[in-house]
C-alpha cells in the first residue's frame, strides 16, 4: 500500500519514503527525525569551512535537499552580539548566553523543522565551538551543556584536527590582524593580539581533544591534502545517507 | 559571603558583597513598580543607595529583546535564553558592582520570574534552574500575589492586554481574554510552587497601594537590621572614599562603555550611602509617602 504523501515546506517538497525510517539504534540525545545532520568543528584555519562546503555542493549535485546554517547568523539575535562584541560589553557569561540565544533562534525556527521535514543540514560549528570556547574562558563546563541541553545530537558531527602552528599558519597569511573576542583579548593573556590567538586558540585545542571520546567526534586529519580529507567526508557522510528521506527542490 | 544557586561565573568575588538584594516578585500588574519606587524613594531618604534593575533592562540584551517581541516569532527556548543573557548582563555589570559598593539593590523580578515563565512554555524546569544556578541567593523575595481575577481589570484599566503577557504564544487560537486567564494562571501556580522553593515572603498584592507598601517597608526594616554593613561601615568608608575615583579610572580604562555618567555618580554617592541614615529623615519620609 502507497502511503506516501506530499508536504511542502517553503520551496521544498518532501517525498515520504515508501519504507519507514528510523530503526537505526537510538542513542540518548539522538535525533528521532528523518533529515540529517552533518556539523563541522574544529579551530580556526583547519579548514573546516572549505570541507563543508565541498561537501554541500557534492550533495546538492546528488539532489538533496541541502541547507546551510552558520554560527551567530540568527536575525533575531545576530545585532545584539555585535553591539556586544563592538563595544566590548561581553563577558565569559555573556558571550556565552547570548551564542546558545542565536543557536536556539537557528534550531527552533530552522534545523528543527528542517530535519523534521528530512532535509540534510550543514552546519558549520555547532554546539562543540560553544564548549570549547566558553570553557576555555572559564565557563563552568557542566553549565555550558547543561544550557545546550536542548541541541539534538548530529549525525556526524566531523572534527578536522590540526596541529596549532599549521592553523596559525594558514591564518597569519591569510588575514591581517584578529578582532578582540575572537583573539580571546577578553582574557587577557597577552596585550599582544597574535599573541594572545595562539594562547586562546591552544586552549580550544585542547577542549576538542577532551570532547572527541566524550562526544564520538569523528577525527579527520586535517593536514592532508583537501582532496583526500573531502573524499574521506564523503564517504563517512553517504554511509549515513542510505536510507534517509529525500528532499527534493521544487524545480 | 554571598552565596549563588550552585555555581559561580568567572571572575565573580563573592566575598564584601555587602549591600542588600531584595526582589520584588508578582506577576504582570500585581503592583511591583509602584511599590519599588516607592520604596526606592523612601530608602533614599533613609540614606540608602539604591539601584533599581528589572526585566529587559540590560544595556546588552534589551534593546534586542524588545526588537525579538515585536516580531512575535520568537521561539520558546530562545526567549528563555535571550531573557538569561539580559539577567546575566545586569547581574555582573549592575547588581554585583552595586552590592559591593554597599547600595540596596531593589530588584523588579529575578528568576524566579523566568523560570516560571519558561517552565510555563514548556521547557524543562532542570534546564532553566541549571541556567540560572549562577544566580545570587537574595537577601529577601517580596511575593506580591495576586489572583488572576484581581488582576483582570487592573490590566484592563492600565494597558490593555499584551501579547506576551497574554501567552500568546503558549495558547493559540483562543481569544488574548481567554489566554490572559489560562497563562497567568499557570504562571500564578508556578510561582506559588516556587515561593515554597525559595522562601518567598508574600504579601497581599490585591491590598491597596498604602497597606501594601507599609508592609514592605516592615519587612525591609527587618532586613536592614540584620545589617552586615555596620561592621564594614567604618572600615570601608575611608577604603571607598580613597578608591572611589579610581575605581572609576579603572573601569574606563578596562571596559569603557559601560561606565555611564550615571554609573560614576553612583559610585561616587556609595561613600555618603554608608552613612547611618539620620533618625528624622526616615520618619518625615515615612510619613510623606504614605501621605
Amino acid at each position: 500500500m502507497n502511503t506516501a504523501h506530499h508536504l511542502r515546506i517553503g520551496p521544498f517538497e518532501v517525498f515520504e519514503p515508501a519504507q519507514e525510517v528510523g530503526e537505526q539504534p537510538r542513542q540518548n540525545g539522538a535525533q528521532p527525525f528523518p533529515g540529517k545532520l552533518f556539523v563541522v568543528e574544529g579551530i580556526d584555519g583547519s579548514g573546516k569551512s572549505t570541507q563543508l562546503s565541498l561537501l554541500h555542493k557534492w550533495l546538492e549535485s546528488r539532489g538533496y535537499g541541502v541547507v546551510f546554517s552558520t554560527w551567530n547568523s540568527s536575525p533575531l539575535v545576530k545585532d545584539t552580539t555585535k553591539l556586544g562584541k563592538k563595544k566590548k560589553m561581553l563577558t565569559p557569561a555573556t558571550f556565552s548566553l547570548i551564542h546558545a540565544t542565536d543557536f536556539a533562534d537557528r534550531i527552533e525556527r530552522s534545523i528543527l523543522p528542517l530535519l523534521k521535514a528530512g532535509a540534510v543540514v550543514l552546519c558549520d560549528r555547532y554546539i562543540y565551538t560553544a564548549f570549547a570556547r566558553d570553557v576555555a574562558r572559564g565557563m563552568d563546563s557542566t553549565w555550558v551543556r547543561d544550557l545546550y541541553g536542548f541541541a539534538m545530537k548530529p549525525t556526524v558531527a566531523f572534527y578536522f584536527r590540526v596541529p596549532l602552528e599549521t592553523a596559525i599558519g594558514r591564518l597569519v597569511t591569510g588575514r591581517d590582524g584578529f578582532k578582540f573576542y575572537e583573539a580571546g583579548l577578553d582574557l587577557g593573556l597577552s596585550d599582544d593580539p597574535t599573541e594572545s590567538f595562539g594562547l586562546f586558540q591552544g586552549r580550544i585545542l585542547q577542549e576538542y581533544e577532551r570532547m572527541i571520546p566524550e562526544f564520538g567526534l569523528t577525527v579527520i586529519d586535517a593536514t592532508l591534502p583537501v582532496e583526500v580529507q573531502q573524499a574521506q567526508v564523503r564517504q563517512i557522510a553517504t554511509a549515513h545517507l542510505d536510507r534517509a528521506k529525500e528532499l527534493r527542490v521544487r524545480p | 559571603m554571598r552565596q549563588t544557586y550552585g555555581k559561580t561565573l568567572p571572575g565573580m568575588k563573592l566575598s564584601d558583597l555587602t549591600g542588600k538584594l531584595i526582589v520584588v516578585e508578582g506577576t504582570d500588574g500585581a503592583g511591583r513598580t509602584t511599590q519599588i519606587n516607592l520604596l526606592k524613594g523612601w530608602l533614599e531618604e533613609r540614606g540608602h543607595a539604591v539601584l533599581d534593575t528589572g526585566m529587559t533592562r540590560s544595556p546588552l540584551a534589551g534593546e534586542g529583546i524588545r526588537r525579538a517581541k515585536e516580531g512575535n516569532n520568537l521561539g520558546r527556548v530562545t526567549q528563555s535564553l535571550f531573557y538569561a543573557t539580559d539577567f546575566v548582563d545586569r547581574l555582573e555589570n549592575e547588581i554585583v558592582p552595586a552590592l559591593r559598593a554597599g547600595f540596596v539593590v531593589l530588584t523588579d523580578r529575578y528568576i524566579y520570574s523566568l523560570m516560571a515563565r519558561a517552565i510555563v512554555r514548556g521547557m524543562d524546569p532542570a534546564w532553566i534552574r541549571s541556567i540560572y544556578s549562577v544566580a545570587l541567593v537574595p537577601d529577601a523575595v517580596i511575593y506580591l500575589r495576586i489572583g488572576v481575577d484581581e488582576l483582570i481589570p487592573r490590566v484592563i484599566f492600565s494597558r490593555g492586554f499584551d501579547y506576551w503577557e497574554s501567552g500568546m504564544d503558549v495558547f493559540p487560537g483562543q481569544d488574548m481574554y481567554e489566554n490572559f486567564r489560562s497563562y497567568q494562571t499557570a504562571l500564578l501556580a508556578e510561582l506559588e510552587r516556587l515561593s515554597v522553593e525559595f522562601h518567598f515572603e508574600t504579601v497581599d498584592g490585591a491590598a491597596d497601594v498604602k497597606a501594601v507598601f507599609e508592609e514592605l517597608q516592615r519587612k525591609i526594616l527587618r532586613i536592614m537590621e540584620t545589617d552586615s554593613r555596620t561592621e564594614y561601615t567604618s572600615r570601608r568608608l575611608g577604603e571607598l572614599e580613597a578608591s572611589t575615583q579610581m575605581k572609576a579610572e579603572e573601569s574606563w580604562g578596562s571596559r569603557p562603555h559601560r561606565l555611564r555618567s550615571k554609573d560614576l555618580d553612583l559610585l561616587l554617592r556609595s561613600a555618603a550611602a554608608q552613612v547611618p541614615a539620620n533618625g528624622n529623615g526616615h520618619h518625615r519620609a515615612e510619613t510623606n509617602r504614605s501621605a
